[in-house]
């Protein structure tokens, strides 16, 4: 450090020894972590947090802090050879807020600060623009009247439009005059709206704005905010104050916006916009077209090589696609800001890929760089390309609208909220097409599958609640009229009436006459296939994809499931014989040995060809349960229970167990089914049933595999000794947290009230989504088992796969798991991840 | 809430009918938290207006008949005239439209995300963005809470919006941030949009799109 008073609240960001977040605030950390690198970072200094804890404490600024302030600023004055509030090269700044953790409240950041008289004279006369210093002018004083001092409203804006509109020769008028004659107009404005003006003096400005910031770390809002997150009161934030550099000085000089990778696609090339003598608010303001990011490759193939480099060294030290916020002034390339990058789920699956196979990224990194939510999303229902092209080829797209929530989805049309949810009610899928949508249409909007407005664009209500609660939505279909009066549309030609097929597309905005056929993404997507290969080959778990037909069998192979599990109950179910099986027990109520050789015969049938299906994968197989709350409306329960109470426990009717176990044997031996099968019994909680059940198979003559489902505490904890009878024991671990809980699993499976519950805070732990160390007690007796014998343990998850809970288990060592159809592929990557994490 | 003295019944019947008819299904509960109105007063007006056939009763339900729309206009017209002939109400109704587009496009961000010329769908996985985001709502909120107070020194009932939106966003602070845009709930969206309807028909305005 160069001499004079020992700095003790504010530093250059390139005479920091360590990025530490807690004193320098995330973005301050960052930028002095950037500018060690090397990176090109406008220069600047940070204030530390320890100054807003002195605020804190004084309720005040720190007495000497300005001092210190204002001699930075003369060091920055020098080092870049620029004057804060004069010229000829004026010195602006940029001042931001910066905690260690982001919160709400806090205040945004001020630009283009220290603008006066000369540093605006200077600045006209640096760009050969005296619109653009008046432009600066306008931007500067709104945002700190905004930000500093708390104005509400647009009067700046307005009244600075209405002066400039006045003013003719912009160009060739005196900058000076004009900047007193608009700074007064803008005050005017200001002074109406909250009593008091904007500063002139730079470094009052510079003042102002830190204090700003220092006292917006006590807003209501962040107060809360903190205090509901745990985070402590005197974290407190810092403050960055970095040199402003102009895309619009000199030549060459641009500004842009690019990503490290195609964040659309995923394809490994520099994506993004430049515009050439633009200053970066224009870019972000959408006010002026930039260029693909080419022209500046075009223009200057040495500045966008170094940009080119300086992207591929940032996504090395981050392992992440990068947004990079770029200046060039005057042929010198700035980074003003290096963010992870938003990305679409396919460009997520495939650069996830590339690092994987890039030697200098780690496998739990580039898992780690896509979420199970986004495999969903590419697996999400679309439609058939083959037959969106058909159907264009064909006349059918009825007209190109706006896209407003994404969705690829069919149904009859409805032009009234009411009759939409009429009509949903008898299980038809609605598509709802309203000239726009207001609040008295929510009924309606929440039955269908997809909304069709006339008017509105992507910010209408319409939009806003489709996204909202998930609905595909086209929006601003001007082609389209409706009559509602006679339950018809019309579009040029065609007239449709209520009831006829259309499909929309909730991202394109296209909309078709008929009903386009549904497919699944990821089957065509090569990448997500690679990507879990390499998931699959680091976690070495077996997975189980539910199903209840033959036909479904072939798509949870196709997802990567290495078995498929079923029930004896839905499979027959499915094919409409388990009426024949409880008109056994209707038929045979008062026997004393029931003969149940018609369930044995059914269930040989129909596991027959499931079994082929299967050629040689692992099938899990339970049997009927009579208890479940889904089995309970579908069977009568009540009913049937009331004359067969016996069934209300597992092996209460041991012939009918057996029946189904001989079943299976015997649909083994037909189909010559090379690989194991598993039957199992639910809620069995006792060593002395697991023994019951071997006894059972043994009488049956069965050459399978046999055991116990358990979905008790009492279960888990034996499950030591229930192991010794059996070759399988599955866990279902939604009932194993109810139990926990207390919760029973109808509340437990649906959304509501639990949600609702869990958002108030009443539950610490969301046990649909989260395993906290109160299940260890059950899940350490399961683990044991996986450990010691060799019992085959299981897990069954219901819903939507967990990534936390995954990781749980998979440290507790379970690498078998049973899951819905939909959440093999999504398992897949869970487990993927959990398992590069451990090694 | 605090309200000015001297109000008559019509009062309670046109702030119960504007109520609605904004909410098309609402329980007297509903009302009366939308007009901040106590509830036998509501439930009052309510069995009046059925009388009148503006509203249906059904299960505690009131849903507007027919003519509850070009009934309610023309209250609105009668009774809000003094505000729509005060020349400063055009201004501040344009004040409204521009706050109006910034409101939509911060809950736009706050549900998808720009991805180059895409939008994705917002994960809330990222805390620095959604932070952003809801303090530009915030700020927003403010703004059209000057609104409202300016309103309400003519037509009291504005004075419940802004409420509503504290409370809404007391909910947002604590983490339930279904109270940004979800229609379930009185969310900021929601009380938003019915402001919107209720100015527009005050003032005897058609939406813009």
């Amino acid at each position: 450090m160069t001499g004079g008073p020992r700095a003790r609240y504010v530093h250059f960001l390139d005479e920091v020894d360590q990025p530490d977040a807690h004193l320098l605030g995330g973005k301050g950390a960052g930028l002095v972590r950037m500018t060690a690198q090397g990176l090109p970072i406008p220069p600047g200094v940070v204030i530390t947090t320890e100054a807003c804890r002195q605020f804190m404490r004084e309720g005040g600024v720190p007495a000497d802090l300005f001092d210190e302030v204002d001699r930075n600023i003369e060091r920055l004055e020098h080092r870049l050879d620029r004057r804060f509030g004069g010229g000829p090269t004026p010195l602006l700044v940029s001042v931001r807020s910066g905690a260690a953790v982001s919160m709400p409240g806090m205040m945004d950041t001020i630009l283009n600060l220290g603008l006066n008289r000369d540093a605006a004279v200077a600045l006209a006369q640096a760009s050969g623009s005296v619109s653009f210093m008046l432009d600066v002018l306008v931007r500067f004083h709104r945002m700190y009247a905004e930000i500093a001092l708390g104005a509400m409203d647009e009067f700046i804006g307005d009244a600075a439009e209405e002066f400039l509109a006045g003013i003719s020769n912009v160009e060739s008028s005196d900058p000076g005059r004009l900047f007193d004659r608009l700074w007064r107009v803008c005050d005017e404005a200001l002074e109406f709206d909250v009593g008091t003006t904007v500063p002139l003096d730079p470094h009052e400005q510079l003042h102002g704005a830190i204090e700003a910031v220092l006292r917006s770390w006590q807003t209501p809002r962040a107060v809360t905010y903190r205090d509901y997150h745990k985070i402590p009161h005197d974290l407190g934030t810092a403050v960055v104050v970095q040199s402003m550099v102009f895309g619009n000085l000199g030549h060459p000089s641009g500004t842009g916006v690019a990503f490290t990778r195609n964040p659309v696609t995923g394809s490994p090339t520099l994506y993004g916009e430049y515009l050439e003598g633009g200053q970066g608010e224009d870019v972000v303001a959408g006010t002026v077209d930039p260029q693909p990011i080419n022209d500046l490759a075009d223009r200057h193939p040495e500045l966008f090589s170094q940009l080119q480099r300086l992207s591929n060294e940032l996504e090395r030290t981050h392992h992440d696609i990068l947004d990079i916020e770029f200046t060039i002034e005057r042929g010198d390339l700035y980074l003003l800001q290096v963010r992870s990058a938003k990305r679409t789920a396919e460009a997520a699956v495939r650069v996830a890929g590339d690092f994987v196979n890039d030697a200098e990224m780690d496998l739990a990194g580039a898992l780690g760089s896509v979420s199970v939510d986004q495999v969903r999303q590419i697996e999400r229902a679309r439609f058939d390309e083959d037959a969106v092209a058909h159907a264009r080829a064909e006349g059918q797209l009825l007209t190109t609208a706006v896209g407003a929530s994404p969705g690829e989805v069919h149904g009859v049309l409805v032009v009234d909220a009411d009759r939409a949810v009429e009509r949903a009610a008898t299980g038809e899928s609605v598509i709802l097409a309203r000239p726009t949508t207001s609040p008295v249409d929510l009924h309606g909007m929440l039955a269908s599958q997809g909304i069709l407005t006339v008017k509105g664009g992507t910010t209408s209500h319409a939009a806003v609640v489709a996204r909202a609660v998930g609905k595909a939505c086209v929006v601003g279909c001007g082609a389209i009229q409706i009559d509602e009066e006679h339950h018809r549309l019309t579009c040029g030609e065609r007239t449709l009436a209520e009831g006829d097929e259309i499909s929309i597309d909730g991202s394109t905005g296209e909309v078709f006459l008929g009903a386009l056929p549904i497919t699944h993404g990821a089957a065509s997507s090569p990448d997500l296939a690679v990507l879990l290969e390499q998931a699959d080959a680091v976690a070495n778990c077996s997975i189980m994809g539910r199903v209840t037909t033959v036909e479904q069998v072939q798509g949870v192979l196709e997802r990567g499931a290495t078995g498929v599990a079923t029930s004896v109950g839905h499979v027959l179910t499915t094919t409409g014989d388990l009426d024949a099986v409880i008109e056994v027990f209707n038929a045979q109520r008062d026997a004393r040995r029931p003969d149940f050789r018609v369930v044995r015969r059914l269930v040989a049938e129909q596991f027959g060809p499931l079994l082929a299906a299967a050629r040689k994968v692992d099938v899990g197989i339970r049997t009927i349960d009579f208890l479940s709350s889904e089995a309970g409306e579908l069977l009568q329960q009540t009913e049937l229970l009331n004359h067969h109470p016996r069934l209300a426990v597992p092996l209460g009717i041991p012939e009918f167990v057996g029946a189904q176990i001989a079943g299976v044997g015997d649909a083994i031996s037909a189909a010559g089914f090379p690989g194991r099968a598993y039957v199992s019994v639910r809620h069995v909680s006792d060593p002395k049933e697991a023994s019951a059940i071997r006894d059972i198979a043994a009488e049956s003559g069965v050459d399978g595999s046999v055991g116990v489902y358990v979905t008790s505490p009492r279960g888990a904890l034996l499950a030591p000794e229930l192991a010794r009878y059996g070759d399988v024991l599955w866990v279902q671990l939604s009932q194993l947290q109810a139990a926990m809980f207390g919760l029973s699993s109808r509340e437990y499976l649906s959304g509501e009230p639990l949600d609702d519950y869990v958002r108030r805070g009443m539950l610490t732990t969301d046990p649909r989504t989260a395993l906290d160390e109160t299940m260890d007690v059950m899940l350490i007796p399961l683990a044991k088992v996986v450990r010691d014998t060799d019992c085959t343990v299981g897990m069954r998850l219901s819903g939507d796969v967990s990534e936390q809970i995954v990781d749980k288990l998979y440290a507790h060592g379970f690498r078998l798991y049973a899951v819905d159809a939909a959440e093999v592929r999504p398992l897949r990557l869970a487990l993927g991840k959990a398992a590069a994490t451990a090694s | 809430m605090e309200r000015a003295t001297g109000f008559s019944l019509d009062d309670a019947h046109f702030e119960v009918l504007n109520a609605i008819v904004l909410k098309k299904f609402a329980s007297a509960a509903m009302v009366a938290d939308a007009t901040g109105r106590p509830l036998p007063e509501v439930e009052q007006a309510m069995a009046a207006l059925e009388a009148d056939g503006s509203v249906m009763l059904a299960n505690g339900q009131a849903m507007p008949t027919d003519v509850a729309e070009g009934q309610l206009a023309q209250l609105a017209a009668e009774r809000c005239a003094a505000l729509r002939a005060d020349p400063g109400v055009e201004r501040l109704h344009d004040r409204f439209e521009k706050l109006n587009r910034s409101f939509l496009q911060a809950l736009t961000d706050w549900q998808q995300m720009p991805v180059g010329d895409r939008k994705v769908q917002n994960d809330h996985s990222d805390p620095a963005y959604d932070a952003e985001v809801i303090s530009r709502v915030s700020q927003l909120v403010d703004r059209l809470g000057r609104i409202c107070d300016e309103l309400a020194a003519t037509e009291p009932r504005f004075a419940r919006y802004r409420e509503r939106l504290t409370s809404a966003f007391a909910r947002i602070d604590v983490g339930e941030t279904d109270y940004v845009s979800s229609p379930m709930v009185d969310s900021v969206h929601n009380i938003w949009f019915e402001f919107h309807e209720d100015l527009l028909r005050t003032l005897g305005k058609e939406r813009e799109e």
